[in-house]
């Protein structure tokens, strides 16, 4: 058996289409020995739910510059309609401090601000990626 | 617990196929068991590889021919390989942004991996998920590939249908893409026809073609991926490929997997073994050669 | 008059001797500080480095070539530079109360900035409600832009319009004049986000059709521009999104460049117009970064560049086609969210770059962009920085006052060989349209990014409350959210349902036709089938819905 690394997406939803954020976030996380599964921006909710699925990744990484974060309580929701509960939602980017309680209660995980680090942008991501493997692999 | 997994990825369910690749994409123990309880299932998807030099397009060519099997009816599996960054072990795995247009498509399943420790070449778990995909019901299975180093080959091997993928102006000319490429292909494609050099690039290959009087049959064809051109000509000569060779006989496959699965174990026994080191340096001291060192050290893991 | 400088002056050689032994000497190990664009930034200038004797070719005076120190005579001691703040938020009403505020306060421009939905090429219908109207207005047909601009004289007020590829606010905008009397002729403004190569590889929210038709609807709408309304801009090429998506300053200018170069190939070489005739509406827009020197030199440099390629590459004459116009707008990547309040600095020191740097008009950057769409009172404060750097510090006294300056003269010769390269570079590769096609810029702004990203991280860059001067609870002040009320946009909706079940439906599906049509021949001016798309009652989704269907959806190059 070997382990396999964190996987990780890095997607946007909505309509904003900055990507300099992502793309570095995408780096850092490969650099850390990370898979990183990466897309452009505009996706719907079901198609991130299906790829979520087919890729059977660890942590979900949302990019939003706009307001696109406002969407992210239903992306919650539409995974655990699939069955990905278990999968840890987190959301780089701008996120105005008054929407955060909103975006916790809807179960995301980490709020990466502007301004957040290399080091725990990985270590909080990788920390959530393995939680997660384990409570699937505790699992079916 | 498996035996569940197994049936509901016999039934086709995109959660237990997406499981049952993590199982083996890890070697776990429970990736062999859902092999082994597949393996009289397999057989039934075809299986295309495409492979290429960077930069020719393929991702957008490979879902540009998987719009192409939806349209004619067919349930498609994809298996995107990127290349592990040698540093890290991690990798950005951005092919399937390209495939965007079945994003929401249930007949299509897409599943990225990193070509891991195997440098340039596929993930020894790729043919395997391929037969996870077969198992799943998939009618055609499309195994992707950066072509760097051995994995142009690899993909023939692995493949029952092997596409070259490349584009016009890549490198100076044709004689960019690696030799040994015009051997594995059973079909080769210029993509993004629409550039200037297309032609030049097409006429180059057929005449290298006819250099070697084995391979006179290649199909050598234009597409531009981005519009859709030539894809429906893609996917037929791929049937037509298909059509000539027949299905091979399963065993074939199941030797070569075997015979991979044991020269891996082999080598790392070798790697392992207390004798190797002893060997070497009585090569170095010009006490033996290295044919007999080898010799020797066959013997002795025959021993063990 | 002074007599000009004769070099070596006396005494000269010997001071610098003792400068530098005294220099070494407390400084011990001198480190290599290098700016934003790669260029060694030495601890002195001196005439060593520009001694003032190509004053004539390298400066010259303002308002001729090479226009180094400014496009006009005047510059800003004549007419300082337009103070045009980007607005757009909730509804047609909102937007509309507050442009009224600002042309009472005796503005003469106003920037319509549409809601992400409409950059996205949808109708508030076809969208999750929770983003509807966030971050900018939601219009969609001539009815809301006709509430927009309630009570706005349009022959009077220049518009520009952050509207992209089909352009179908300018398109709603002209209908609204016909209706109200206003000739096309009166009317006056930009389409500044027209760069639809900027979109493709940078900020891909503008981005809405596919590449070889986004090419040919931007020349379409300048060709009709040209012909219909002659004082409309239509063409501004945006330098702002290079630079935000990761170059460095001087690849975001060349990038910029080679993008008018490729607009005016396109133009000149593929539609045959005379150079002279469409070079003069071309017009720029930048980002200006906090790395002050770096700015001031990029656009001297810009501006003498620009000069020779319309001069020497398109053969103009006209003095109109040589000259560097462009909007500068502070940068936001330089804000923190940490310590918010600290923004005004850093957006007044921008602020200064863009001044001294000769730009022809400017938006300051709110405070608090990095943490929401910016209040009101931010707003206030951006403006009000602009009218203190020019009525209290007097920054518009003096035209370029930095030139003659040994490090900016030298500074700006050095930014201009890093551009000339970038502008090289492109041209190997075929071109910006080609460059941009394979991926090649969006290659060079990821490693921009990452690299700048990098210094950061390792604190060789320095930001003041993120990787150094950090304060513990620092998030003070923390602006009013103004999101728009659910029910707003609701009625909004209902409205837009309501427009279209109101308007002649034969018609309006017949200009869809024509629209689709046009979109096929090669003749047709595909502009001109929007305009009267919007005319027969199509809004502004149903237009960009015919175009993607005809002319593909504009899927971007991701390169990760």
């Amino acid at each position: 058996m070997t382990e396999r690394p964190p996987k990780i997406l890095v997607t946007k939803i909505g309509f904003d289409g900055h990507d300099r954020g992502s793309r570095i976030v995408a780096a850092y996380l490969r650099d850390a020995g990370m898979d990183v599964v990466y897309t452009g921006p505009w996706q719907q909710i079901p198609a991130v739910v299906k790829l979520a699925l087919e890729e059977d990744i660890d942590v979900l990484g949302i990019s939003s510059l706009a307001t696109d974060h406002l969407l992210v309580p239903k992306l919650i929701e539409a995974l655990r309609e699939a069955g990905l509960g278990h999968i840890p939602v987190v959301v780089g980017g701008i996120v105005p401090p008054e929407e955060e309680p909103a975006l916790r209660a809807a179960g995301v995980a980490a709020i990466f601000h502007p301004g957040a680090s290399r080091e725990e942008i990985v270590a909080e991501v990788g920390r959530l990626a393995r939680l997660a493997r384990a409570a699937v692999e505790g699992d079916v | 617990m498996t035996a569940s997994l197994v049936e509901r990825l016999l039934r086709g369910e995109p959660a237990a196929l997406a499981r049952a690749i993590t199982a083996v994409e890890t070697e776990s123990a429970r990736g062999r068991d859902i092999l082994r309880a597949v393996q009289p299932r397999l057989g039934r998807a075809r299986l295309v590889g495409f492979t290429g030099p960077p930069g020719a397009g393929k991702s957008t060519l490979v879902g540009a021919y998987v719009g192409e099997l939806r349209k004619r009816g067919k349930s498609v599996g994809v298996i995107a390989v990127d290349p592990s960054s040698p540093i890290s072990g991690g990798a950005i795995l951005g092919d399937r942004l390209r495939m965007t247009e079945h994003a929401g498509d249930p007949g299509v399943f897409i599943r990225s991996l990193a070509s891991r420790g195997h440098l340039g070449g596929l993930s020894p778990a790729a043919s395997r998920i391929a037969d996870l995909m077969d198992a799943a019901g998939k009618d055609v299975v499309i195994l992707e590939t950066v072509g760097a180093g051995q994995s142009e080959v690899e993909v023939a091997e692995v493949a029952d249908v092997a596409v070259v993928v490349c584009a016009p102006g890549l490198g100076d000319d044709v004689q960019a893409i690696k030799a040994g490429i015009l051997e594995i292909a059973d079909v080769l494609v210029v993509n993004k026809s629409d550039l200037p050099l297309a032609d030049r690039t097409r006429r180059q290959l057929k005449a290298m073609l006819q250099l070697r009087a084995a391979r006179v049959d290649v199909a050598v064809l234009s597409t531009t991926a981005t519009s859709g051109e030539g894809v429906a000509a893609l996917a037929d000569a791929v049937e037509a490929v298909w059509a000539a060779k027949g299905r091979p006989p399963p065993g074939t496959r199941l030797k070569r997997i075997i015979a991979e699965a044991a020269a891996r174990e082999i080598r790392a026994k070798i790697l392992a073994s207390p004798q190797l080191a002893a060997l070497s340096s009585a090569v170095e001291r010009g006490e033996l050669d290295v044919a007999t060192a080898a010799a020797a050290l066959v013997r002795a893991l025959g021993e063990d | 008059m002074a007599e000009p400088v004769q070099l070596p002056l006396p005494g000269f050689d010997q001071a610098r001797a003792r400068w530098r032994r005294d220099y070494e000497a407390q400084i011990g190990t001198d480190r290599v500080v290098r700016n934003r664009s790669g260029i060694e930034v030495k601890p002195i200038y001196t005439p060593d480095d520009w001694d003032g004797s190509r004053y004539m070719e390298e400066l010259g005076f303002p308002g001729a070539p090479p226009f180094t120190r400014g496009i006009y005579p005047t510059m800003h001691r004549g007419r300082t530079w337009t103070q045009r703040q980007l607005i757009g938020l909730g509804t047609p009403e909102d937007f509309n109360l507050r442009i009224r505020k600002i042309i009472a306060a005796g503005a003469t421009g106003l920037s319509l900035i549409p809601c992400n939905s409409v950059y996205r090429g949808y109708d508030v219908d076809e969208c999750p409600i929770e983003l509807l109207g966030t971050c900018g207005t939601t219009v969609n047909s001539v009815d809301d832009m006709d509430r927009c601009l309630e009570g706005v004289d349009l022959g009077r007020i220049s518009t520009a319009l952050n509207d992209p590829s089909p352009f179908t606010l300018l398109a709603l905008l002209l209908v609204v004049a016909e209706k109200r009397g206003v000739p096309w002729s009166s009317i006056t403004g930009t389409s500044n986000q027209s760069d639809y190569l900027s979109h493709f590889v940078a900020n891909h929210m503008f981005f809405r059709l596919a590449l070889p038709g986004a090419r040919r609807v931007l020349l379409d709408h300048i060709e009709f521009a040209l012909e219909k309304i002659p004082g409309w801009n239509p063409l501004s090429v945006v330098g702002q999104h290079m630079q935000q998506g990761g170059a460095t300053p001087a690849e975001a200018m060349g990038l910029t460049l080679s993008t008018a170069i490729q607009y005016a190939t396109d133009l000149i070489e593929g539609r045959g117009h005379a150079p002279d005739k469409v070079l003069p509406k071309f017009t720029f827009f930048f980002d200006i970064s906090i790395s002050f020197f770096e700015e001031v030199a990029k656009f001297r440099a810009g501006r003498r560049i620009w000069q020779r390629i319309a001069r020497e590459r398109f053969g103009a004459k006209d003095p109109r086609s040589w000259r560097f116009k462009f909007h500068g707008q502070t940068s936001g990547v330089d804000l923190t969210r940490q310590q918010p309040l600290n923004n005004i600095a850093r957006a007044t020191v921008q602020a200064m770059a863009g001044i001294f740097g000769g730009l022809q008009s400017m938006h300051v950057d709110a405070y608090d962009e990095v943490l929401s769409v910016p209040t009101e009172k931010a707003a206030k404060i951006a403006i009000a920085t602009q009218n203190i750097l020019r009525e209290e510090a007097h920054l518009t006294d003096v035209i370029d006052p930095l030139g003659g300056s040994y490090y900016v003269e030298t500074l700006t010769n050095e930014m201009e060989a890093k551009i000339e390269a970038v502008i090289a570079k492109i041209d190997a590769a075929g071109g910006m349209y080609r460059a941009c096609e394979t991926g090649l810029v969006q290659t060079m702004l990821g490693e921009s990014a990452l690299a700048f990203q990098e210094k950061v991280e390792s604190g060789e860059e320095k930001i003041v409350g993120v990787n150094a001067y950090r304060e513990e609870g620092d998030a003070v002040d923390v602006p009013a959210l103004d999101r728009p009320a659910r029910e707003a946009m609701e009625a909004q909706i209902a409205r837009l349902v309501r427009y279209k079940e109101a308007r002649d439906q034969a018609a309006t599906r017949r200009a869809l036709d024509g629209l689709a049509r046009a979109a096929n021949s090669t003749s047709d001016n595909v502009f001109g089938a929007v305009v009267e798309a919007a005319r027969a009652g199509a809004t502004h989704g149903e237009i960009c819905a015919t175009l993607r269907r005809e002319l593909g959806f504009g899927d971007v190059l991701v390169v990760p």
